[in-house]
């Protein structure tokens, strides 16, 4: 049974998953879910918002699905939780074959989002920049297409465990503050950098840094195309070695 | 001489090496700074396109050896430099917590004799696993004609570990690099072969050969990585185009480095390893030079265009990965989605198959692309040769538009 009503959930993972399986139970085919914190209510949309607060639990999702539906989650893609929903529909059929159903719209869909989330989680992997501040705090400033802060939050979590840290999601307002123990996201309102004062030491290591890039690039081999192949220009902002403040400065 | 100027020396006299790969070894935190990912990863970009994934240094620039080709031959008259232990920690620590690489590859100069200098690189990577606590990827280069003992030593604090054959044949090395003997290279790729394990080298081991300084074919090239990857189980031989940095008169007068030959090489070496081509299939001594216009794997399938078009419903695995435009992965792919269902060519757009390449060679449940009469030699060979053409053109096009 297809509807026309715009089903509502809190923004979470968690209760996407709720809704979903809710829907599933219900035997509804949705053709709208959306986060209410980003719904805008109107005269004639008939919204829907059902009980989520009770635990549910899936026994199809596979590690390897749970991953592809999460990264599809952190995406910013135009109806993800429809795409998530077919998605989790279909594996109720096919399990863990699903992924070689790529003939299936979901699917294709779902694959290619996750995939892309993917790579810009990897990508930022190496493309984050830290400074220090004072008291030997390292911060970074982002500003990825997908939410990839709980992702990378937990990368740097393992490697750099003993570190004090913070991540700024700039487009989004999100920190992710890592104490040595735990890593917290929290909004803008909770909580905010009033000054970034730079350890001594920083200046200078920015600076060797620059002078090893610099140097290590062949002169006889020189490819500009290969190197923004490879490193995006909508990441350059953030990259020191590439930004318009170090340009200016040479 | 400051920090700054000494790294500047260092990188520079380290910079012709061609390895940067972070990827094959697992290191989980054990409460110190970094740890390994498996896949590897990349942190920048240089001007020239490679990736600077690792801190590339030498230890010194000073060398006892007078190799020709080597910025860092005795007989050059250039700024030496030798970083201290502490130095090269330091810069490691700093350079890793900002996330600006992934880990040390620390290769030297020959100070005095091989042993001395590989307690150097010893007492300084042993410093930094131990005092400094660093967990991420070391990459050493092992110093040939060291001891044994130091081998090992040096082993057990590093993911990968490398000697570099240099030269495609001993005959190149004879006349190049007099100093140097291939045996100390390769004895040093048995030992690290025998006794690689979790704790040592990790990553293990690759080398690399300079293209264009000494007058091998390709086929020589390919069949000495052939040797090196069965012999001794290397990870990557690596290929760097020779780039004339001395005059000598035992060096050709290049004016620009052989890319494209290189770019050839690596094409035909992932052949090897990972599509079940031999070398004699590649090449032979009546055409022992690669086909500059056309890829490897294409010139081998226009050559044999009597096993294709392969139809992608039936053909095995082998067959998939002999067609020009499909990897290991879509080969994979498309084997696991068969069974499920009957695949045509808009399904193999959806699982990274490279269409306008693989169209010439496959049919789709017995279907060629277009009118089977152009299933011909020239037709093929022609499309492909424009079509890597108008790829190389179109980038340089847009990147002139995003300039402006």
């Amino acid at each position: 049974m297809n509807n026309q009503k715009i089903y509502l959930y809190d923004g979470t993972f968690k209760q996407l998953l709720n809704l979903i399986k809710v829907l599933i139970q219900m035997k509804i085919k949705p053709l709208n879910i959306q986060d209410k914190n980003k719904y805008i209510p109107n005269l004639i949309d008939e919204t829907v918002e059902i009980d989520l607060s009770k635990e549910l639990s899936y026994n199809c999702l596979t590690p390897q699905i749970q991953k592809a539906i999460y990264y599809v989650y952190l995406s910013e893609e135009k109806n993800k939780e429809l795409i998530i929903f077919y998605f989790i529909l279909n594996t109720l059929k096919y399990n863990n074959k699903i992924f070689y159903m790529r003939n299936l719209n979901c699917v294709d869909k779902t694959l290619k989002t996750a995939k892309q989330v993917g790579n810009e989680f990897h990508k930022l992997k190496g493309f984050l920049r830290f400074q220090e501040l004072n008291g030997h705090i390292l911060y970074a400033k982002i500003s990825p297409s997908n939410n990839i802060l709980d992702l990378l939050s937990k990368h740097f979590s393992l490697r750099l465990p003993k570190e004090k840290w913070i991540i700024y999601d700039e487009g989004r307002n999100l920190y992710s503050i890592y104490n040595t123990h735990k890593y917290y996201i929290v909004t803008s309102n909770e909580f905010s950098l009033k000054e970034i004062i730079k350890s001594e030491n920083e200046d200078n290591v920015k600076k060797m840094w620059l002078s090893f890039f610099n140097t290590i690039g062949i002169k006889e081999r020189t490819n500009r195309r290969c190197q923004i192949n490879f490193m995006p220009k909508k990441y350059w902002k953030y990259i020191i070695e590439m930004s318009d403040e170090y340009k200016k400065s040479n | 001489m400051t920090l700054e100027e000494k790294l500047k020396i260092l990188a520079d006299s380290a910079k012709y090496d061609a390895s940067c790969s972070s990827s094959g070894s697992v290191r989980t935190n054990n409460k110190g700074v970094g740890n390994a990912a498996y896949s590897g990863i990349c942190h920048s970009f240089a001007s020239d396109g490679r990736c600077i994934s690792l801190l590339k240094i030498l230890l010194t620039n000073c060398c006892i050896f007078d190799c020709k080709y080597c910025p860092n031959r005795s007989s050059n008259n250039i700024k030496r430099a030798i970083f201290s232990p502490e130095e090269i920690c330091d810069i490691t620590i700093n350079f890793y917590r900002r996330n600006y690489i992934e880990g040390l590859f620390l290769s030297s100069g020959i100070i005095k004799n091989p042993d001395y200098t590989m307690e150097l690189l010893i007492k300084t990577i042993k410093m930094l696993r131990e005092k400094y606590k660093f967990n991420g990827y070391i990459h050493c280069k092992a110093i040939p004609g060291s001891s044994k003992k130091l081998i090992k030593e040096l082993g057990l604090l590093v993911d990968r570990l490398s000697a570099n054959i240099e030269l495609p044949t001993n005959e190149g090395l004879k006349l190049l690099a007099p100093n140097k003997d291939s045996n100390n290279v390769t004895s040093i790729m048995s030992y690290v072969k025998e006794n690689k394990s979790k704790n040592f080298v990790n990553a293990g081991q690759s080398t690399q050969m300079i293209i264009g300084a000494t007058n091998e074919t390709d086929l020589d090239i390919l069949n000495k990585s052939n040797h090196l990857y069965k012999e001794y189980e290397l990870k990557r031989v690596f290929y760097s185009a020779y780039i004339p940095i001395n005059k000598d008169k035992l060096l050709p007068s290049l004016i620009t480095p052989p890319l494209k030959r290189e770019n050839r090489l690596y094409q035909a070496d992932w052949l090897l390893r990972f599509y079940g081509f031999k070398v004699e299939d590649l090449l032979d001594s009546k055409n022992p030079n690669f086909n500059i216009l056309i890829d490897p794997k294409a010139n081998w399938a226009l050559k044999h265009l009597n096993e294709f078009p392969k139809e992608i419903n039936e053909s095995s695995y082998f067959d998939l990965l002999k067609v020009p435009g499909i990897g290991i992965k879509s080969a994979k792919r498309i084997i696991a989605c068969r069974k499920n269902f009957k695949i045509n060519f808009n399904d193999l757009k959806k699982m990274g198959v490279v269409l306008k390449r693989a169209r010439y060679f496959i049919t789709c449940n017995g279907k060629y692309f277009i009118n089977e009469s152009y299933f011909k030699k020239q037709f093929i060979e022609a499309n492909l040769i424009l079509e890597e053409n108008n790829t190389n053109n179109l980038k340089k096009e847009q990147l002139s538009l995003f300039h402006e």
